[in-house]
């Protein structure tokens, strides 16, 4: 028997005036996989991103999440039941120390929060700078103390908004391993991302937006060759 | 501990004007120390904190002569009553974004200073109301010391627990914070009920020093502008910022600025100016960058 999925986005839509940024977008993930979610400029990744995190209320459409209904709950709700993000641009709490900005979450005791804050820094090799203002962290530094963040309520949904953008080769590499762990800790992963190396590299499957439809879904490979997805980049 | 111990006993041994100054230091750092808990640690400007002064204020006085309370209780309840008021305020306007937040806070403040103004049977309107005579200086002072005392407390205690990490995300970034599961909304509020009890009660304790309130006494836009000042100037987020901001500041004005009347606002402004512009961070704000000090200074 096929486990339920984690995440079902069923017929959501969502626009902006007149403009309709994601139209009737439907996805199912399941447990302990990567996916990537890909489109050119404007094909409405992010707001997509925005339904499922409830940064933004789906005009129309149900998304749930491990049985629950999620959609209209706000941000913090559903970061409580088990989605974690990362930004497009980095945003970390500055005038917090890197140790910190682990430490903020609401769940279990001081004790336990802090010994998982420090076995997650040790995880990215930021210990040593654990009372380190995070601004005044290396861009790379303050992506991964991001990253940590996130894992710090241990969600069974992560979101990455273009992990790869502007990260050099060792961290690229760095980040990629500890997603690929994270999902060979059966964590559920879904990425936005402009690299394609990245994303062929990493994703078992490739969902593509164009102008907020979803206009195809499958592995990488096949991806690549489907006439449509093609079109979306490079116009006919 | 020193400083307490001389406070306690200053009484005993002071001249009548150094107790009524040093009251006002109290007042003045209970103030700032309030503000500080809500907009030095959540970024929540409030331009209208003095409504919670003057709540405290009109209800200790109007507890005391029309309902016969004792000062200690009435200003107590001054305390309540603007708490309920924070309540009441923060429930709408704390989910607007920060520069709409301080509008709406500037608004209170008008609206309440016509409010009382308006209700003249219980307030007495324009000519205000008087207090029973009561020779009741040096009580108030150990009261308004104590109070201070508690703000100052009660902020090192917030800003060395996880609650005031998280009230410290939101003003570091709101956005992230509610990512990271944290409820902004909720943490606004209680940090907004905290920043209000303290300037309820020292409005209170201060109707019952001077004895006669008008809303024009006590809801002065000054008075916020002068708890955002010492606060900056001070070093806002830390817990004894604000302590050194209303010391300085209201020494600086007793000894100095009172001999030069004109120049006295002037001067202000120019401080504003200049912390604005130079030290943002405020005193201890740069001290503890510079130094990598805790923020418990």
């Amino acid at each position: 028997m096929k486990a339920p999925p984690v995440l079902t986005v069923e017929g959501v839509r969502k626009s902006f005036g007149g403009v309709v940024a994601v139209n009737a977008v439907s996805l199912a993930l399941e447990r302990g996989r990567i996916y990537g979610l890909i489109g050119p400029n404007g094909s409405g990744k992010t707001t997509l991103f925005n339904c499922i995190t409830g940064v933004e209320r789906p005009d129309a459409g149900r998304i749930v999440l491990n049985g629950e209904h999620i959609d209209g709950m706000p941000p913090y709700r559903i970061a409580q039941r088990g989605v974690g993000r990362t930004f497009q641009v980095i945003r970390v709490f500055p005038e917090l120390t890197a140790l910190e900005n682990l430490l903020v979450v609401t769940r279990g005791s001081a004790a336990a929060a802090e010994a998982r804050a420090l076995e997650l820094l040790r995880f990215v090799k930021l210990e040593r700078l654990r009372g380190e203002y995070a601004g005044n962290l290396s861009y790379g530094q303050q992506k991964l103390v991001e990253f940590v963040r996130m894992l710090m309520r241990d969600p069974s949904l992560v979101l990455l908004d273009e992990p790869a953008a502007g990260v050099n080769r060792t961290l690229l590499n760095d980040l990629l391993d500890a997603v690929k762990d994270l999902r060979d800790h059966g964590k559920t992963i879904l990425l936005v991302e402009h690299d394609m190396k990245v994303v062929m590299g990493l994703c078992e499957t490739v969902f593509v937006l164009d102008h907020g439809e979803k206009i195809a879904e499958g592995p990488p490979g096949l991806i690549q060759s489907d006439e449509r997805v093609i079109e979306a980049y490079f116009g006919r | 501990m020193v400083a307490g111990a001389a406070a306690a006993v200053y009484p005993l041994v002071g001249t009548g004007y150094g107790v009524r100054a040093l009251l006002q230091m109290f007042m003045w750092i209970a103030l700032a120390g309030s503000w500080n808990l809500i907009s030095g640690l959540t970024g929540y400007v409030s331009f209208g904190h003095v409504a919670f002064f003057g709540a405290g204020a009109y209800t200790t006085a109007i507890l005391v002569t029309d309902a016969g309370w004792p000062w200690l209780p009435g200003a107590l309840a001054g305390g309540v009553a603007a708490c309920l008021l924070a309540l009441l305020i923060g429930y709408p306007c704390l989910r607007l974004k920060g520069p709409y937040f301080a509008i709406a806070m500037l608004g209170l403040n008008e609206v309440l200073r016509a409010l009382v103004s308006y209700f003249e049977g219980l307030t007495g309107g324009g000519s205000g109301l008087s207090l029973p005579t009561l020779q009741a200086t040096e009580r108030v002072y150990y009261v308004m010391g104590a109070t201070a005392a508690a703000v100052t407390l009660v902020t090192y205690l917030i800003v060395t627990s996880r609650f005031g990490l998280r009230l410290m995300t939101i003003r570091e970034d709101e956005v992230a914070a509610e990512a990271m599961g944290i409820d902004t909304f909720r943490h606004k509020l209680y940090a907004f009920l905290l920043s209000a009890a303290g300037p309820g009660i020292v409005g209170g304790l201060a109707a019952r020093d001077q004895g006669y309130i008008e809303p024009i006494s006590v809801f002065p836009l000054v008075t916020t502008i002068t708890m955002i000042v010492m606060v900056l100037f001070g070093g806002k987020g830390t817990v004894w910022g604000p302590v050194l901001g209303a010391i300085v500041l209201f020494v600086a004005q007793e000894l100095v600025w009172a001999r030069f009347p004109y120049y006295h606002q002037l001067l202000f402004g120019a401080i504003i100016v200049a912390v604005v512009l130079l030290m943002p961070r405020g005193v201890l704000g740069v001290l503890q960058q510079k130094y990598r000090l805790p923020r418990t200074i």
